[in-house]
Order: C-alpha cells, then sequence, then structure tokens
C-alpha cells in the first residue's frame, strides 16, 4: 500500500513555504541560510516523489546532486555571513544595504 | 555569565503572510490534482541502481535510469569552487591568514578600532573578559 503523490507534494510544500516564511520574516543571515536548505529539500522530496510515482530512479539521483550543490551554496553563504560580520559587525541582513563602504 | 537563545521578537509576521498564501494555493492545487497512484520501483536493489546511474553504467542497473557521469564530474569541480571560494572569503584581506571562528557570541571586541592590532591579541581580548 503506497501512499499517493499527492501528499508527499503537500509536505514539500509545507516544506518550502516554512522556508519562505523563514526568509520573509527573520533579517539573521543565518537563518536565511536555513530557510533557503529548506526550500532546497522541499525541492528533494519532489524529485523523489515523483521518481517513486514514475518508477524511474532519475529524479533519487538528481536529488543527490541538488544536496551536493546545497553543501557548495552553504560553504558560500557561510563565507558571506563571515564577511557580512567582519564588515557590519552584525548579521543583519537590512543593516548590509550598500556594496562600498 | 551565559546567554541563552531567546525568541525572537523582531519577526515581520505581515509579510509571513504570504508564505501561508501560497502553502493555501499549493496545497489547493496538490489535492484537487489527479495523479493516481504510484507506479513504483521494479524489483531489485535500489541503492545499487542509483550507484550504476551515477557512473553511467546502466546495462547493470536492475531500476531504469539516465547516467548522470556528466553531472558528478560538474558537481565535483562545483564543490571544488565552493570550497576555494570559502576560504577566499574568510581569509583576512590584510594578514593573509585564515584565523580561528571567534567564539563570542557576536560581542563587540574591544581592540576592533585599530587595525595594527593582530589575530593574537584579538582573541585574547575576547577570551580575558569584556571591557
Amino acid at each position: 500500500m503506497a501512499i499517493q503523490t499527492q501528499y508527499f507534494l503537500l509536505l514539500s510544500a509545507a516544506v518550502f513555504c516554512i522556508g519562505v516564511y523563514g526568509i520573509l520574516t527573520r533579517r539573521n543571515a543565518l537563518v536565511f541560510l536555513m530557510s533557503v536548505e529548506l526550500m532546497l529539500n522541499a525541492a528533494n522530496i519532489n524529485l523523489v516523489a515523483f521518481s517513486f510515482h514514475h518508477g524511474n530512479l532519475t529524479g533519487q539521483v538528481f536529488s543527490l546532486f541538488t544536496m551536493a550543490l546545497a553543501a557548495a551554496e552553504v560553504a558560500i553563504g557561510i563565507g558571506i555571513v563571515l564577511v557580512l560580520y567582519r564588515n557590519f559587525e552584525d548579521i543583519d541582513v537590512t543593516k548590509a544595504a550598500t556594496m562600498r563602504w | 555569565m551565559t546567554t541563552r537563545p531567546r525568541l525572537a521578537t523582531d519577526v515581520n509576521y505581515v509579510n509571513g503572510l504570504a508564505a501561508l498564501a501560497l502553502f493555501a494555493v499549493m496545497g489547493y492545487v496538490f489535492m484537487t490534482s489527479e495523479l493516481g497512484m504510484p507506479a513504483g520501483f521494479a524489483d531489485g536493489s535500489i541503492t545499487a541502481s542509483i550507484g550504476y546511474a551515477m557512473f553511467d553504467m546502466l546495462d547493470q542497473a536492475a531500476i531504469e535510469a539516465e547516467g548522470f557521469l556528466v553531472a558528478f564530474i560538474v558537481i565535483a569541480l562545483v564543490l571544488d569552487a565552493a570550497l576555494d571560494g570559502a576560504v577566499m572569503l574568510a581569509r583576512r584581506e590584510d594578514d593573509e591568514s585564515v584565523v580561528a571562528a571567534i567564539t563570542d557570541g557576536g560581542r563587540p571586541l574591544s581592540g576592533r578600532e585599530s587595525d595594527g592590532a593582530d589575530a593574537e591579541t584579538a582573541t585574547d581580548d575576547v577570551t580575558g573578559g569584556d571591557d
């Protein structure tokens, strides 16, 4: 007895919207990174769900590559947060309004 | 004195309503869609098939997939570039050395204003106490 695909999609939409909520409401750059991670993982849930739906493993393999890409994104993101803290002494994203100072 | 995490109070709840609206729309669309039951995978090891698909050895895979060897190489290069980028961002511009993470909880450094102070004095100031 398999779960219908639309419930996977509903879970994915919930995780994605939690990520969108975090990005829209919070101002901490590290929370931003976590929210982007939630959104990427929501896409992974969709890939795996449709992989199972069609009986083809392409989606599962591609979700592995998405995870690797998310790791690269976090490495760069934390580097940017580090520079942000060094230059503004804060990681509030609304304070970093200029690119040169 | 230790600090503990506190509930964020500077939260923009009004903007968050947009996320809730998005979830309502997506939930409606998904629940009214007629996707039917999933087909499921054929018999055989899923993990082994993922491994074969990743290295373009699809003739040995039990479950149908596409080849991902080029994507595998590209993602290796991207991860390498991200590692270099992270080191480049973490490097300080003045003395060109990567310093250890400052675990000061976001407290302002006492030797922050003077640019000539080296990393050791700054770290000692942090651990030695606050101003």
